[in-house]
């Protein structure tokens, strides 16, 4: 199955359909978007160039089952259509925060959060606690937080 | 201080913004709308009903992020100088299988106004007017009672209604 994102004129994703595999084979039986984008412009009434393929196993610059990750991140509703770097990306989660362009993601201008500490995380096993780090967009900091306290 | 709304009444419009060379066709919904008045049947699925559809409920969940599921779908034809009686879409009676939102759209009209009444707190049976063009749609709270005036003397105006429940 091949996934198409319907792309509006601001860019945004407005949904996503898929499309059977042999809808979308050249006369020589590879797989060409350009044919699967005609199948959609004929059946769905959008224009081609406004149906962007997209890989449903494919997050933050990977493909999860070690397949060529296409474009970023596999289109979702509402996301945005970066047709400069070739990717979709989400909604930007903090005012501060940048888009990596090569891995499609956001990430706070500190970096990303540290990693919990073998204590916390034991503890967050046994649910005695639930340790994480939450953005603190005022403080422009990582703070560490007891989601259970 | 803080402030919580527990309930609005969202009036939402605008033209269908469809790209190039996929426009709706207009007059195939006016045909239809007229061809309605006859037979006075639903509203007759068409590629062009379809695309005013899908172009409203997907755009209204990404900008709103609500999703719309169709209801019922009937076109109207006003006289000239008509103005309708009051219309209210929801069943007092029967609120489960009544529709959450009312959305008029614009097939062929002109000078049209459509009322919207209200309630402001103890302000009881306020009104607000909006003029409806061709293309263009209105969606309010299927709770809100309308009525729409044609007030041009040289033709009928066209409109479509679909009502949508929620989710």
């Amino acid at each position: 199955m091949a996934h198409f994102a319907k792309i509006s004129d601001t860019s945004q994703v407005l949904s996503v359909h898929v499309v059977n595999n042999n809808d979308i084979l050249n006369a020589e039986g590879v797989e060409d978007e350009s044919i699967g984008q005609a199948y959609l412009e004929k059946h769905s009434n959008w224009p081609a160039d406004k149906w962007i393929q997209t890989s449903y196993n494919t997050y933050g610059g990977v493909h999860k089952l070690g397949g060529t990750p296409l474009r970023g991140n596999y289109a979702g509703i509402g996301d945005t259509w970066d047709a400069v770097n070739n990717i979709f990306y989400n909604s930007k989660p903090y005012a501060s925060w940048v888009l990596n362009t090569t891995t499609a993601t956001w990430h706070s201008p500190i970096g990303d959060a540290p990693t919990l500490t073998a204590e916390q995380i034991s503890q967050n096993a046994a649910i005695t606690n639930f340790w994480q780090y939450s953005w603190n967009e005022e403080g422009q900091s990582w703070d560490l937080v007891d989601k259970l306290a | 201080m803080q402030k919580k709304v527990l309930s609005e009444i969202g009036l939402y419009n605008g033209f269908v913004d469809m790209p190039k060379g996929f426009e709706i066709d207009l007059n195939k919904l006016n045909e239809d709308t007229l061809q309605l008045q006859i037979n006075n049947k639903e509203f007759p699925f068409s590629k062009e009903w379809d695309k005013l559809n899908t172009y409203l409920r997907e755009h209204v969940h990404v900008k709103y992020n609500f999703q719309l599921i169709n209801k019922t779908s009937w076109g109207n034809v006003y006289k000239s100088k008509e103005t309708s009686s009051p219309f209210i879409n929801v069943d007092p009676v029967d609120l489960r299988n009544s529709p959450d939102y009312t959305l008029l759209y614009g097939v062929n009209v002109k000078d049209c106004i459509v009322r919207i009444y209200y309630d402001d707190n103890r302000r009881k049976g306020r009104h607000w007017d909006m003029p409806l063009k061709n293309n263009q749609f209105i969606m309010f709270p299927a709770t809100q009672m309308y009525c729409i005036a044609n007030y041009q003397e040289d033709s009928v105006n066209s409109i479509l209604t679909i009502t949508y429940e929620s989710k």
